[in-house]
């Protein structure tokens, strides 16, 4: 398995519930911007599993030499990489916040991507998982520019799937809705509509092996996001969301 | 949305509650930067204290250290952050024929919470308290820095440390032994007693036993007064276990785990349904005698089997009192603390009844010291802070002591084997509550 942002809890409960699932792996490969966290969980899925892994130190933000990444193949790929930045209010004017937030989410993500799928189509077979947001399904006014960017990665992971079909790679579609992480740790969510990493990872973990194509983690997000994505502009753009 | 970490926090009894910062992280650097620039910190582990030991100004929960770092599975030794439950140390462990040495009544307890409150199980007269077979842990101390602890090195930090209820700094990891078995099942003998002196009798009968432990119907008065079950166990070998268990004899078939889907209303547990519970928990057993095999997880965690139990107690909560009284006197105690219990009217679901053996004295901040130790369930009403009053007269009467991880009511006189571990940096709502009592 290859996973793309491993410092990511969803990421790593995935790969715990594949491997407690009994799912086989020559090798894990921990891509990461922190290598000490990542390397913490490596050692952790070698004394829960006897799994071997390989901690690869990847930063968007840098210059990438794909060259030392020849040696990478596998069957799954797992991308949980994401930034969520500042919101409108505090980030919108904020050029370094939008670039970044673009970039990571988008922009220099997708090159990466295209890297590993054009590995998946040459070998014929594989899924690739994507974690967008539900926060790519409409524009809103509070973070609208993350919004953007995970709008922009499900249209591709999308694109992606229909390009791979005929070349038997499925592609899977993600979106969390809100999920106790590091990344919403400390606001205050609604515990109904929340899901822990443990939660998350079952779900998808369901998903894959069923091969669907887009799932929201909790159902009824999907019920609220239909919901959202329907109502008439003229009265969404007064909505307080 | 801003970033907001105050919240509702209680532990296991949901009382007290507190509204305060809760942080979490798993790196260290930032763990520091939390101990230094905040004025007073406690680590939470999973919150199975019952009451205020784990609570404070600036909380910080070890949820996110939660990962091994090594199994030495020739030699049964097991490396891991301090916020790994030992739930997931049994998950690796046992289908390895490893066990943990001590564990407590519930597994969803995590390694730093058991070393800081140095837990004991029903194996104490025979092989101590968690602390026996820890062998190092980390520490971050006051100013942030990480010091290793162990029977060499920092010998004071590791023994103040050790029940020191997260007074003395941040465990951050942990090394320690584990035992091996042959099976994950468990041969059990349970015996009926009708009173405390056939019950006391059955308890050194049995110190040849690695596992005992009684559950009492303290509603019972009179003659009937320690009307108990005791059950006694040992691991069973392989070579022990009937036919229908020995194909995978270490590892357990999954069960399904019945969730308390909400807060039972007041009146759910009133006097009435306790003497009911524990008349059909007696009856259920017709037998004197029953000897079988169980899964470990049915011998040591009977109470896991239903999450979130501790709501069927309601809002308001409930504790847990727990006590121990020297051996010579334990008996005459026990009576008087049965007595009071059941002429008070405030029924305990649950009492559990044990014998610890000798404690190790470099461990002096473990609550378990040799006599009789009885754990009681109270729900939270207003009867109860003068019952606790009653028995903690006795407690003092008896020379006995009161277990700090349990705590949220008695007074400091009974909780104050607690030692070198006066800091300004660490300090808990218990803490505070104990010294303020004090003056
Ligand atoms: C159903 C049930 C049965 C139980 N049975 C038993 C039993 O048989 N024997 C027994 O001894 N206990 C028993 N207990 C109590 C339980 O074992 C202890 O309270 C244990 O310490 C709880 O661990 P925790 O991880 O939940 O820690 P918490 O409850 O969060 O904290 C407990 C104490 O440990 C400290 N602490 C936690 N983590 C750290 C850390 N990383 N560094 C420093 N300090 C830390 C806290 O500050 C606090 O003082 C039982 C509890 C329950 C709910």
């Amino acid at each position: 398995m290859i996973v793309l942002g491993s410092t990511s809890e969803v990421a790593q409960a995935f790969v715990e519930k594949a491997l407690q699932e009994g799912e086989k792996f020559e090798k894990i490969y921990l891509f990461t911007s922190s290598k000490e966290t990542t390397e913490r969980f490596a050692r952790h899925i070698d004394v829960m599993f006897l799994q071997q892994s390989e901690v690869i130190e990847l930063d968007l933000m840098k210059e990438i030499d794909y060259n030392q990444f020849d040696y990478v193949n596998s069957n799954v790929l797992f991308c949980a990489t994401g930034y969520l930045g500042d919101g409108t209010e505090e980030g919108l004017y904020d050029n370094k916040n939008t670039e970044k937030i673009i970039d990571i989410n988008y922009s220099k993500l997708v090159p990466v991507m295209n890297y590993f799928a054009q590995k998946f189509e040459s070998r014929r077979s594989g899924t690739i998982i994507g974690l967008s947001s539900v926060a790519g399904d409409r524009g809103r006014q509070s973070n609208f520019i993350y919004g953007s960017a995970k709008a922009a990665f499900t249209a591709y992971l999308s694109g992606l799937r229909n390009y791979l079909f005929e070349k038997k790679v499925h592609v899977m579609t993600v979106k969390p809705g809100f999920m106790a992480t590091k990344m919403t740790e400390g606001l205050p969510l609604n515990p109904k509509l929340t899901a822990t990493p443990k939660q998350a990872a079952a779900c998808i973990y369901k998903a894959f092996k069923k091969q669907k194509n887009v799932v929201y983690v909790l159902p009824i997000w999907g019920v609220i996001m239909m919901i959202i994505r329907n109502i008439p502009e003229f009265i969404f753009k007064k909505l307080k969301l | 949305m801003k970033p907001n970490f105050i919240q509702k926090v209680t532990n296991w009894g949901n009382f007290p509650i507190v509204e305060k910062e809760m942080k979490s992280e798993d790196s260290f650097k930032k763990i520091k930067d939390f101990v230094i620039n905040h004025n007073e910190v406690i680590a939470r582990g999973n919150g199975r204290c019952y009451g205020d030991a784990s609570l404070g100004e600036h909380i910080f929960s070890t949820k996110k250290l939660n990962k091994f770092i090594s199994f030495d599975r020739l030699n049964g030794i097991l490396e891991c952050e301090s916020g790994v439950l030992l739930s997931d140390v049994l998950e690796i462990s046992v289908p390895q024929g490893y066990f943990l040495y001590v564990t407590p009544g519930t597994k969803f307890v995590s390694v730093g919470g058991a070393i800081a409150s140095d837990v004991h199980g029903k194996n104490h007269h025979a092989e101590g308290c968690f602390s026996e077979y820890v062998i190092e842990f980390k520490l971050m101390t006051e100013n942030g820095d990480i010091i290793t602890c162990s029977r060499e090195e920092n010998i004071d930090k590791f023994w103040a440390t050790i029940g020191g209820m997260g007074l003395t700094g941040i465990i951050l990891t942990a090394k320690f032994k584990l035992k091996n078995i042959e099976s994950a099942y468990i041969r059990q003998e349970s015996i009926k007693a009708e009173n405390l002196d056939e019950i006391f009798t059955l308890f050194e009968e049995s110190e040849s036993w690695t596992y005992t432990v009684a559950w009492i119907d303290c509603l019972q008065k009179g003659k009937d007064i320690g009307r108990s079950i005791l059950m006694r166990g040992e691991h069973a070998f392989q070579h022990e276990l009937p036919q229908n268990l020995t194909k995978n004899p270490l590892r357990l078939k999954k069960k399904l785990q019945p969730t308390v889907p909400f807060y039972f209303p007041n009146f759910a547990l009133n006097s009435l349904t306790v003497k009911i519970f524990n008349l059909l928990y007696y009856k259920k057993q017709s037998k004197k005698e029953v000897k079988n095999f169980i899964d470990y997880e049915t011998f040591f965690y009977p109470l896991d089997a239903v999450n979130e139990w501790n709501k069927i107690y309601g809002k308001s909560g409930f504790i847990q009192y727990q006590m121990v009284i020297p051996k010579e006197t334990g008996k005459e105690g026990m009576k008087k603390i049965l007595e009071t219990i059941a002429n008070s009217g405030n029924g305990s679901f649950l009492a559990v009844l044990k014998l610890f053996g000798k404690n190790n004295p470099e461990a002096y901040n473990s609550f378990p010291f040799e006599g009789y130790t009885l754990a009681l369930d109270f729900k939270v009403n207003s009867k109860l802070k003068k019952l606790v009053e009653q028995l903690d007269s006795i407690v003092q009467e008896f020379g006995g002591r009161i277990y700090l991880t349990k705590d949220s009511m008695s007074r400091s006189s009974l909780t104050n084997y607690l030692k070198n571990v006066q800091s300004s940096k660490f300090v808990s709502l218990q803490h505070k509550r104990i010294i303020n009592n004090n003056s």
